[in-house]
C-alpha cells in the first residue's frame, strides 16, 4: 500500500456512511470522524483505520441513516426474514444434507484459508524494504564444463567498484557478506553469533530499523558493529542506548566499538544475521577480493527505474570477461541483473536464465486451493439442485400466493449466501483452531491478521464469490417449475439438470485423481532423492565444525579420534562434500584451450578423504600417507571427461600456482543438489589444515561416539562450540521445501477427495430416495441385493471411469514439467496413474455402496405400502 | 421536557463548551469528565435528538483540511435547553433533600 493512501480514512466505510447517513447530517459526522482519524492516526495507522470503520457501523442506527422508502424497506425485510425462516427450517427438517452440505463448504474454504496464508507470507518474503523495487541483485554466471552455467550470488568486489564509478544510472552500490559465525561478547563473557559483513549504505538501502544509533553513520568506521536487541540485551541490558560505545571482542582478537542496535530481524526477510561488521574492515584483511577472478561478497545496486535498469544490464552483463581478458586462469563469466524482491521466489537458473524456484511451489498450492474451492462449490450445487424436488411445493404455493420468478430466485440467492456466510465464518475458526499444527508442519508463524484489509477482501469475496456460483443454478432453475406440477409435488427435473450433476461430479474427481497423482509423483521423486546413491556412504556419516585453531592440530585431532572404538575412519575437508561449492577457474592442463574458462570444484582434504567417504575409485589410487602425495590430485569422472584425456593417470594439472599431477579418478558423486549436474571436481591434499570440517565415521553405537567426539573436540579446543550435523541429515534438509510441499499436497489431496465423497453420499442417498419404488418392484420381483447393489452403483462407476480418463493426460503433462527441473529425476510410473485412479474409484463407489445397500436393504413392503 | 440521562450529560457539556461546543469538543469533554468514552454514533444522535427537541441550536462552521474538508457543526444550548436543565437540577435537589447525609443544594458543591 503507498503511503499517500493511509493518510485518507478507509474508503469502503467511508463510501457506506456517504451512502446510508441523513444527508442534512453527512457534513457534521464525516468532519468529526475524519477529525478523530486524524488524530489516532498519528498513533497507529493501523487501529485508526479499523476503528474508524467500527465508528461508522456505529453510526448505523435510526437517527442517522437517511430516509429510505420506508414502505418498500419493511416488504424486503419481511420477506427476507421469511426465506430466513424457511432457510432454517429446511436445514433442520434435512439435518444430513444441511450437515454434509456444510461440512464440505466449511473443510473447503478453511483448507484454501490455509494455504492463502502460506502463499501469502510466501509472497511478502523480502517485500518490506520501502525501496524494494528499486533493488536489483548482481549475479554471475559461471560457465562449467560441456556449456553448462552455474549462477551465483558473489561478485568479485572491483565489479561493484566499478559500477558505482562509472555507472550513471546506478545510484547505489551496496554489499553484504554470506552468513559467519564469529564469537562475540565481553571478556570471558562470550557466545557465538551469526552475522554478516556489510557495506556502510547497506542500511540507507535496506530498511532494516535501527532502535539506537545513527542510521546514516553507524558503518561508517573500519571498528563499528551493529548488534541485534537480542544480542544488546545480552550484554547491555533492555535500554539499547546504553549499548552504544561500549566495546565488544570478536574472536579473541580485535575489538569493536558498538554504533547501533537494530530491530531483530523478523521472519519475513532472506537476509538475517545478529551483527553487522564493517565490509571495508574485511577487505583490508583479505587482498584477494581485489582480483577481478574471485567472487566475493552479494552486490545490490540501487537503480531508479526499470528502463535503466535494462540499460546497465545490457551494458554490465560482458564487464567480468573484459577486465579478464587475457588472464589463462579466467573463467567465461557474464553478468545479470535480478531484481532483489523476486530472488526469494525465483531463485533456480537454468543456463544462467532465471527458472522459477519456490514460486513453482506458491503456483502449485494456488492451484489446490482454487481447486478445493470448486470442488467445495460444486457439491453445494449438486445437493441444492438434488433437494430441490423437496420444495416443489413449498415453490408452487409461492407462486400461487403471487411470488414472481425473481421474488423466488432470490430466495434462493438468500439461502446460498446465508449458507456460505456460515460457512466462511466456521471456517475462519477452524483455521485459527488447527493453525498451530499447521505451522508446525510448514514451520513459520502464520496467522490471521484481522487488521489488514486484505483479510476482509478476501473473506468478504470468498462469500459472494461461493454464493454467487452455488446459488446462481438453483435460482435460475428453480423458479421455472411448472406451476401445476409443482404444487402437486411431483416434478420432473429437466434431463440437462441430470447431465449437469454428473459432469460436475466427473469433474470433482477427476481433480481429486490430479491431486493424488500428483502427490504420489512428489512422493516418488522425493523418496527417489533420499535414496539415490549419491557416490558416498551417507549413512553414520558425522561432520564435526573444527573451530578456532583446530585445524592446525588436526595430525592430533584425528588420532585421538581414531582411539574412540566406534570410529573406523577420520578425515578432514573444506566443507560438506555433498553440497559443496569452491570453486576455481584457474585450473590448467596441457592441451586446455586457452580461450575457455572453466569453474572446477576444488575439495581441500586429506589423504584419508576417499576411504571415509566410501568413493570409489574408478582408475588410478588413492592418496596415500607413504607416498608424498600432497601435490597430487584426484579428479573426478565429470573432470576427467571436461580435461578429455583418454587416460588421464599421471598428467599434469595445476591450479592456484600447485603443479601436480593426476593420480587418480573417483566415480562421480553429486557434490550439489539433484537439480544441477555434476560438475566437474579436484580432490587435494595439499594442505589439510585449511580443512573446516572434520569427518567422522561411525560403526556401532552412535550415541556414545557421538559423547567420545565431543569429549576429544572440547578437550583439545576448549571453550567452542561443539557442532556437528549427520550428513544424511544435512542432506535431507536441502529438500526441505520439496518435503513440506509434498506433506502439504498429501493433506490436501485427502481433503480433496474426502469433499467430493461428501457430495457423492448426498447425490448417492439421493438417487437411492428417488428410486425407492423401483427398488422395492425389483426385490419383489426376486432382484437381490448384490443386483440392486449393481444397478444403483453402475452409474456412478461410470463417472469415476470418465473422471480417471480426464485426469491422466493433465496429471502426466503437470507432473513431467514438474520432473523435469531435476537433473537426477525419477521415471513417471502408469503405475502411480492407475493406483490414483483406483484409490479415487474404490472411494467413490464405497461410499456410493454404502448409501446404495441401505436402500437395497429396506423391506420392499415399506417403499410399496404408500402405492 | 423529557430528555434520557445521557442527553442530560450531552446538554451539560454542549452548555459548558459554550461557544465551541462541536461533535468531536463534546466527545472529549464527555470521555474527561465521565471516564467513559462515549460512541461517535450515540454522541451524534444524541445531538440531533436535542436538537429536534428544541434544547439546541446549530451553526455552520468553517472548513478545515484535518476534517476532511468537511465544515464544525457547533451546537448552543438554547433558553428551552437550560430551562430543561434547570429543572432536572431542582428535581433531584428535591429528591436529594428526603435522603438523610445527602444534602446536595446549588450553594454546596
Amino acid at each position: 500500500m503507498n503511503p499517500q493512501a493511509n493518510l485518507t480514512p478507509p474508503k469502503i466505510p467511508l463510501k457506506f456512511l456517504r451512502w446510508f447517513c441523513n444527508d442534512n447530517l453527512i457534513e457534521d459526522v464525516e468532519g468529526d470522524l475524519s477529525e478523530l482519524f486524524n488524530a489516532r492516526r498519528n498513533q497507529n495507522q493501523a487501529w485508526a483505520r479499523l476503528l474508524f470503520t467500527v465508528d461508522v457501523l456505529l453510526l448505523f442506527r435510526p437517527g442517522i441513516v437517511r430516509n429510505f422508502q420506508f414502505a418498500l424497506r419493511l416488504i424486503k425485510y419481511a420477506m427476507l426474514r421469511n426465506y430466513f425462516k424457511i432457510a432454517i427450517r429446511n436445514s433442520f427438517r434435512h439435518k444430513g444434507y444441511a450437515l454434509l452440505n456444510l461440512l464440505g463448504l466449511v473443510v473447503g474454504i478453511a483448507s484454501s484459508i490455509l494455504i492463502l496464508l502460506w502463499v501469502d507470507n510466501e509472497v511478502g518474503m523480502d517485500k518490506f524494504h520501502v525501496n524494494g523495487d528499486k533493488i536489483y541483485q548482481v549475479f554471475r554466471n559461471m560457465k562449467q564444463s560441456n556449456g553448462v552455467v552455474t549462477t551465483t550470488g558473489t561478485v568479485p568486489k572491483p565489479l561493484g567498484d566499478l559500477v558505482m564509478a562509472e555507472y550513471p544510472e546506478v545510484s547505489e552500490v551496496a554489499r553484504i557478506s554470506w552468513p559467519v559465525d564469529l564469537n562475540i561478547g565481553i571478556a570471558e563473557d562470550v557466545a557465538e553469533e551469526e552475522g554478516r559483513f556489510a557495506s556502510k549504505n547497506f542500511l540507507s538501502l535496506f530498511s532494516f530499523q535501527l532502535v539506537a544509533g545513527d542510521k546514516n553513520n553507524a558503518l561508517n568506521e573500519l571498528n563499528s558493529i551493529l548488534i541485534s536487541q537480542t544480542v544488546a540485551g545480552k550484554y547491555f541490558g533492555d535500554n539499547w542506548e546504553n549499548a552504544l560505545s561500549h566495546s565488544l571482542r570478536v574472536d579473541d582478537q580485535y575489538d569493536v566499538i558498538v554504533t547501533g542496535v537494530f530491530e531483530d530481524i523478523g521472519d519475513n526477510s532472506t537476509l538475517d544475521f545478529d551483527f553487522i561488521l564493517s565490509t571495508q574492515a574485511f577487505f583490508n584483511l583479505n587482498e584477494w577480493v581485489n582480483d577481478w577472478g574471485n567472487g566475493s561478497f552479494y552486490t545490490f545496486l540501487s537503480i531508479d527505474d526499470s528502463e535503466k535498469a535494462r540499460i546497465v544490464g545490457s551494458r554490465i552483463f560482458n564487464e567480468i570477461n573484459d577486465h579478464t581478458e587475457g588472464n589463462s586462469n579466467a573463467g567465461d563469466e557474464t553478468v545479470i541483473l535480478h531484481k532483489f524482491e523476486d530472488t526469494y521466489l525465483h531463485s533456480n537458473f537454468d543456463n544462467g536464465v532465471v527458472s522459477g524456484g519456490r514460486i513453482d511451489y506458491v503456483n502449485i498450492m494456488t492451484v489446490v486451493a482454487i481447486f478445493l474451492l470448486v470442488v467445495a462449490c460444486i457439491n453445494f450445487m449438486n445437493l441444492t439442485t438434488a433437494q430441490s424436488n423437496k420444495r416443489a411445493k413449498e415453490i408452487g404455493l409461492r407462486k400461487v400466493m403471487g411470488a414472481q420468478k425473481r421474488a423466488i430466485s432470490t430466495q434462493f440467492f438468500f439461502e446460498a449466501f446465508l449458507f456460505t456466510t456460515i460457512a466462511v465464518l466456521l471456517s475462519v475458526l477452524v483455521v485459527m483452531l488447527v493453525l498451530p499444527a499447521f505451522n508446525n508442519l510448514v514451520d513459520k508463524s502464520l496467522f490471521i491478521d484481522f487488521t489488514e484489509l486484505k483479510t476482509w477482501y478476501f473473506l468478504g469475496g470468498v462469500t459472494v464469490v461461493m454464493g454467487f456460483l452455488s446459488g446462481t443454478y438453483p435460482a435460475i432453475l428453480l423458479p421455472a417449475f411448472n406451476l401445476i406440477e409443482s404444487s402437486k409435488g411431483g416434478i420432473k427435473q429437466p434431463a440437462f439438470t441430470a447431465y449437469l450433476r454428473k459432469g460436475l461430479v466427473i469433474f470433482q474427481f477427476a481433480i481429486s485423481t490430479l491431486l493424488i497423482i500428483g502427490t504420489s509423483v512428489i512422493y516418488k521423486q522425493i523418496d527417489y532423492i533420499l535414496t539415490k546413491d549419491l557416490g558416498i556412504d551417507k549413512e553414520n556419516l558425522v561432520a564435526v565444525r573444527m573451530e578456532g585453531d583446530l585445524s592446525k592440530r588436526l595430525e592430533t585431532y584425528k588420532t585421538e579420534l581414531s582411539r574412540i572404538p566406534e570410529i573406523t575412519a577420520v578425515s578432514a575437508a573444506s566443507g560438506n562434500p555433498i553440497n559443496y561449492g569452491r570453486s576455481t577457474s584457474s585450473a590448467s592442463w596441457e592441451g586446455k584451450d586457452p580461450t575457455e574458462g572453466y569453474e572446477v570444484k576444488v575439495i581441500l582434504s586429506d589423504e584419508d578423504f576417499i576411504e571415509t567417504m566410501g568413493m570409489e575409485m574408478l582408475s588410478g589410487r588413492s592418496f596415500s600417507k607413504q607416498l608424498t602425495d600432497s601435490t597430487n590430485f584426484i579428479i573426478n569422472e565429470a573432470a576427467s571427461k571436461l580435461i578429455g584425456f583418454d587416460d588421464p593417470l599421471e598428467k599434469d594439472l595445476s591450479f592456484w600456482g600447485i603443479d601436480g599431477k593426476i593420480i587418480g579418478v573417483v566415480k562421480n558423486f553429486n557434490s550439489s543438489d539433484l537439480y544441477e549436474p555434476i560438475a566437474p571436481l579436484i580432490i587435494t591434499c595439499v594442505d589439510p589444515s585449511r580443512s573446516s570440517i572434520a569427518l567422522i565415521r561411525i560403526e556401532g553405537n552412535i550415541g556414545e561416539a557421538l559423547i567420545a567426539i565431543e569429549e576429544v573436540t572440547q578437550k583439545l579446543n576448549p571453550g567452542a562450540d561443539f557442532d556437528y550435523q549427520f550428513i544424511d541429515q544435512a542432506y535431507a534438509d536441502i529438500y526441505e521445501n520439496e518435503l513440506t510441499v509434498s506433506a502439504l499436497a498429501t493433506i490436501f489431496a485427502v481433503i480433496s477427495i474426502l469433499i467430493s465423497c461428501l457430495g457423492l453420499l448426498g447425490l448417492a442417498s439421493y438417487s437411492a430416495e428417488q428410486r425407492s419404488r423401483e427398488i422395492g418392484v425389483r426385490k419383489v420381483h426376486g432382484a437381490s441385493v448384490s443386483q440392486i447393489l449393481i444397478l444403483l452403483s453402475k452409474d456412478y462407476s461410470r463417472l469415476m471411469i470418465l473422471a480417471f480418463v480426464l485426469a491422466v493426460p493433465f496429471g502426466y503433462y503437470l507432473t513431467q514439467n514438474w520432473l523435469d527441473n531435476f537433473e537426477f529425476r525419477t521415471a513417471l510410473d502408469p503405475f502411480l496413474f492407475i493406483l490414483a485412479g483406483v484409490i479415487t474409484f474404490v472411494i467413490g463407489v464405497l461410499t456410493v455402496a454404502a448409501k446404495s445397500y441401505q436402500a437395497a436393504t429396506v423391506n420392499p413392503v415399506n417403499s410399496l405400502k404408500h402405492e | 421536557m423529557k430528555i434520557g440521562a445521557f442527553e442530560e450529560l450531552v446538554l451539560l457539556a454542549v452548555g459548558s463548551l459554550g461557544e465551541n461546543a462541536y461533535g468531536v469538543a463534546v466527545k472529549e469533554l464527555l470521555a474527561d469528565k465521565t471516564g467513559k468514552i462515549p460512541s461517535i454514533g450515540a454522541l451524534h444522535s444524541a445531538l440531533y435528538r436535542l436538537e429536534d427537541k428544541g434544547c439546541l441550536l446549530s451553526s455552520e462552521g468553517g472548513a478545515t483540511s484535518e476534517r476532511g474538508g468537511r465544515r464544525k457543526k457547533f451546537y448552543l444550548l438554547t433558553a428551552a435547553g437550560r430551562n430543561t436543565l434547570v429543572e432536572v437540577n431542582r428535581l433531584r435537589i428535591e429528591f436529594s433533600k428526603n435522603i438523610e447525609g445527602l444534602n446536595l443544594s446549588l450553594d454546596e458543591s
